[in-house]
């Protein structure tokens, strides 16, 4: 019998303007032990079946048809005290955003005694010393370094990933039938992120749970599901074994979805991009037909019109399209042209043994404590070149990144831009730099002043020049055009865009001045792979036009292979290797690199085994 | 209600602002207002209950003190000693903990570590022993009373605001900003302090209420306005001979004080609500 039974269930929210369907007639099943993926672009209404399935919906928006069946209960019917009495118990949660769902103002140890508490093993009836071993040996299992010790810390005193494993420690308590998980990992970096990841199918076989796996990240789907949901405005689109689905895939999305991803190796090829975005629930209800249509690269003229049908089309594997048999004949645009290096490209950048020391410690009379974040980096950089910057979190890339824009001063080492040197922070120095190097931030919520306008923040440069109203207003619509947003955008407050418009806005800023060389920092992780997709478009598209160079900083490997032609690895603030993209990929010399590598989700062995889980974390 | 600016859209501040509003017209219009001079002695009717107790005098309808001073012109007239502590102590302490907050903030390394011993320093004094050294060093008067209340609570502004700025300063679009050629001068006053400038008005009204309870306490103890100039403070110390026989004469005035430190502490939540929430909104939506 399965765990979980969704039988055309839909979810409406309610409001004065009428009612909108935001899930509508899900179907599909989840055995026991199982691990189901739901995967599809923000705003699809993932995280909104993880609330369904656990009865923690919003206000206003409540199921108005179908059967859900959790270990054969009605779920639909069991009343409040019973819905909560499981919760936590039989079905656990771990939320996207762990410090959100960890309470600042209680230590872990008070936390964890707490849920023990809700789940009926707690201090209640055992004595004070035991609850502290049960949680001692939750947090251990979870590979967390000095359990003891962590019990007594506030959650701001941790790294976001051991919050992450506390929430799974927690979650795991109560042995639940079923785990829902929501992004556990997307905050987190590659190489974190394989070990979360490890760590859940770990305990997932250890305790034959069943998870459903919320995430935006195709590969990582591939990678640990048994089954898979695709979702795309509301609607299951399609639903099989995950082999299946990412093998032959029967929708024109997931197909869609899958190309807009670059290839972490073998080939090189196009991205797929996705026109436009999903449409919002509002628009939904004009929608007679298929709700991709005027996104879908097959669709025809039935598809406006008739909403298309649930068609099997393999074992297990169903897929909501007029004609899934077309599906694999949607081709990725032709790969990039990759360049080698010109050896008649002017030199634009270059740095030798810079390095960056962070004082930790002031001492009076003594020499004061120093962490190195950057240790001795060397790099050059020709007109027109991309270059990416990889590592995990903490190995220095934004360091680097903030010595070469010249938003801090190093420690030692020159750097020297159009054969002038710019290893100073003069005044004349900071200007020449400005005019010719600019960087994108990496958190578009940090980046744009919530206060200001889009129009104004793309023109911030022009402030200072005492540029007039109307030349700004100008050069806003210029730009907003340039990097592919309407100029009526200029009006709005960056809290009014998508994240990925915001990172467009973020980028135009940094054009304004038209830089030679823009410094992107992180700027793709955490959006949709079609998003990304129309991000790495748009920075090929300004190579182009502006004949620019960029450096971009990434986590992801597939995106620096696909964007860049040189590659600089870098790990606890060295570079430990660095060269052709390709060459680096095929033949990576340096032992990090090879790790870094073999850490992308989709190569190579699962995850569980690449970083051994007992690692400790940076 | 979508005629009131957002700051006021909010029961709280409504409350507190309607009530400033009546005490601050009270003060500017006390001329007018006044039935009688404040310091008018007039010794038949000494001791005369407010309107609302038997024997009272139409003439003076909150009843006279044992001097026989009117004792509504008389409160008229201390609310504009109060209102000028309020506004100008709150606004000298405002200008210099605000300036001192922002460049610690914002320049942290040693400016911060200077601006934060001095702040060490000066928070080891109790605030009544400073502000009575400071007033007896000073002399009494109002401008010294306001000079006092300045010295010893910038640091309260300088504290709070100082962890604010250093929050916003590691914003990247403040980065951005110096990436984009902004001065330090401008980066300050356009990026950072629109930023912090709804907790510097919270402060503000908090501030206010503050003042005008040292300002009673000075008074109270002949230390702030001269004999001459009606205040509060100094209407509760007349009173407490005859706390007994004309209890009105002592809890009018501290009356009256209570009502204006409600009102700025009530106005000053509202706004820490509803400027918070626009905060929440602009920058999490
Ligand atoms: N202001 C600072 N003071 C002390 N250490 C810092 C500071 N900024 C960064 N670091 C440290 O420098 C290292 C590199 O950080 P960063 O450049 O942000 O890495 P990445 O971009 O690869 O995540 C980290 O260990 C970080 O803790
Ligand atoms: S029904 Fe038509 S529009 Fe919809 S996915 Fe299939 S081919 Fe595309
Ligand atoms: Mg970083």
């Amino acid at each position: 019998m399965s765990l979980l039974s969704v039988n055309g269930v839909s979810v409406a929210f309610a409001n004065a303007l009428g009612t909108f369907t935001v899930l509508d007639k899900l179907t599909f099943e989840l055995q026991p032990g199982k691990v189901l993926g739901l995967v599809g672009e923000s705003g699809a209404g993932k995280s909104m079946i993880g609330r369904t399935i656990a009865q923690l919906l919003p206000n206003r928006f409540h199921v108005t048809e179908g059967d859900l069946r959790f270990d054969g209960r009605d779920m639909l019917k069991t009343g409040a005290a019973e819905q909560r009495a499981l919760l936590g118990r039989d079905i656990a949660f771990i939320p996207q955003e762990p410090l959100a769902a960890l309470d600042p103002v209680l230590t872990i140890g008070q936390q964890i005694r707490e849920h023990l508490d809700h789940i009926g093993r707690g201090a209640g009836r055992r004595p004070e010393r035991d609850w502290r071993k049960v949680a001692i040996e939750a947090l251990d299992a979870v590979h967390l370094h000095d359990p003891a010790g962590v019990l007594d810390k506030y959650p701001h005193q941790l790294s976001g990933g051991m919050c992450q494993r506390i929430l799974i420690a927690m979650a795991f308590l109560s042995q639940p039938k079923l785990l829902i998980a929501d992004e556990p990992t997307t905050a987190l970096d590659v190489s974190v992120q394989a070990r979360i990841v490890g760590l859940i199918g770990d305990m997932q076989r250890r305790h034959g749970t069943a998870v459903i796996f919320i995430t935006h990240d195709l590969r990582l789907a591939r990678e640990i599901c048994d089954d898979v949901l695709v979702l795309y405005a509301g609607k299951q689109v399609e639903f099989g074994p995950a082999s299946e689905v990412f093998e032959r895939p029967g929708h024109p999305y997931t197909r869609a979805l899958q190309l807009a991803i670059p290839p972490a190796a073998g080939e090189h090829r196009g991205l797929f991009t996705l026109p436009d975005r999903m449409p919002g629930l509002m628009s939904l209800k004009q929608m007679g037909g298929c709700r991709f249509a005027p996104r879908c690269p097959l669709a025809e003229a039935r598809c406006h019109e008739v909403p298309p049908p649930d068609v099997t089309v393999g074992p297990g594997h169903r897929a909501l399209c007029h004609k899934p048999e077309a599906t694999p004949g949607i081709a990725p645009p032709p790969a990039l042209e990759h360049r080698h290096r010109d050896p008649d490209a002017q030199l634009l950048f270059r740095a030798r043994d810079v390095s960056r020391h962070y004082i930790t410690r002031a001492r009076l009379f003594r020499k004061p404590d120093t962490f190195p974040a950057v240790r001795s980096a060397s790099l050059d950089l020709a007109e027109g070149e991309f270059l990416g910057i990889v590592g995990e979190s903490g190995s220095g890339k934004s360091t680097l990144a903030r010595l070469l824009v010249g938003l801090e001063g190093t420690s030692g080492g020159t750097m020297e831009l159009l054969g002038r040197d710019v290893s100073g922070m003069d005044r004349g120095t900071a200007a020449f730099r400005r005019e010719n190097v600019q960087m994108v931030f990496q958190d578009p919520q940090s980046a744009l002043n919530p206060r200001r306008r889009v129009g104004e923040i793309v023109t911030q440069a022009m402030e200072v020049m005492n540029g007039s109203r109307a030349d700004r207003a100008t050069r806003a619509a210029e730009l907003l055009q340039e990097i592919g947003l309407s100029p009526e955008m200029a009006q709005r407050y960056p809290s009014q865009m998508s994240g990925g418009q915001k990172q467009r806005v973020n980028i135009a800023r940094a054009l304004c001045t038209v830089p030679r060389l823009l410094i992107a920092d992180e700027i793709v992780s955490g959006l949709d792979v079609s998003v990304q997709a129309q991000l790495l478009e748009l920075l090929l598209h300004l190579r182009r036009e502006r004949a620019m160079s960029i450096i971009l900083i990434s986590h992801d490997l597939s995106v620096v292979r696909y964007l860049c032609d040189r590659v600089l690895v870098m790990y606890r603030g060295e570079v430990v290797e660095q060269g052709e993209v390709d060459a680096v990929f095929a033949n990576p010399q340096a032992d990090y690199t090879r790790k870094l590598l073999a850490a992308m989700p989709g190569e190579g062995a699962p995850a569980a085994e690449k970083f051994a889980a007992e690692e400790a974390f940076a | 209600m979508p005629s009131l600016p957002l700051w006021l859209s909010n029961t709280r501040s409504l409350i507190g602002f309607t009530l400033l509003i009546f005490i601050v017209g009270a003060a500017l219009l006390a001329p007018v207002l006044a039935p009688h001079d404040p310091n008018e002695q007039d010794l038949i009717n000494m001791l005369l209950p407010p309107f609302w107790v038997e024997g009272s005098d139409a003439a003076f309808p909150l009843g006279t003190d044992s001097l026989g001073r009117d004792i509504l012109s008389r409160l008229l007239y201390g609310a504009r000693v109060a209102m000028t502590v309020a506004i100008f102590a709150t606004l000298g302490a405002t200008l210099l903990g605000a300036f001192l907050a922002h460049l610690a903030g914002y320049f942290g390394g040693w400016v911060d570590w200077l601006i934060g011993r001095i702040i060490d320093v000066w928070l080891s004094f109790p605030p009544v022993v400073l502000s009575l050294i400071l007033m007896v060093g000073l002399g009494a008067g109002l401008w010294n009373v306001i000079l006092a209340i300045v010295l010893v609570d910038w640091t309260r502004f300088c504290r709070v605001l100082r962890s604010e700025v250093m929050v916003v300063r590691r914003r990247d679009y403040v980065s951005a900003a110096r990436l984009l050629g902004f001065s330090h001068v401008r980066t300050i006053t356009r990026e950072i302090l629109p930023a912090t400038l709804p907790l510097l008005i919270t402060l503000m009204a908090l501030e206010m209420g503050i003042a005008v309870v040292v300002e009673a306490i000075l008074s109270f103890a002949g230390m702030s306005v001269g004999n001459e100039v009606p205040a509060w403070g100094q209407m509760i110390a007349d009173a407490r001979q005859d706390v007994y026989n004309a209890p009105s004469t002592l809890i009018l005035p501290s009356f009256a004080v209570f009502v204006t430190v409600f009102a700025f502490n009530i106005l000053g939540d509202g706004l820490r609500r509803s400027l918070d929430t626009r905060l929440t909104q602009t920058e999490r939506a």
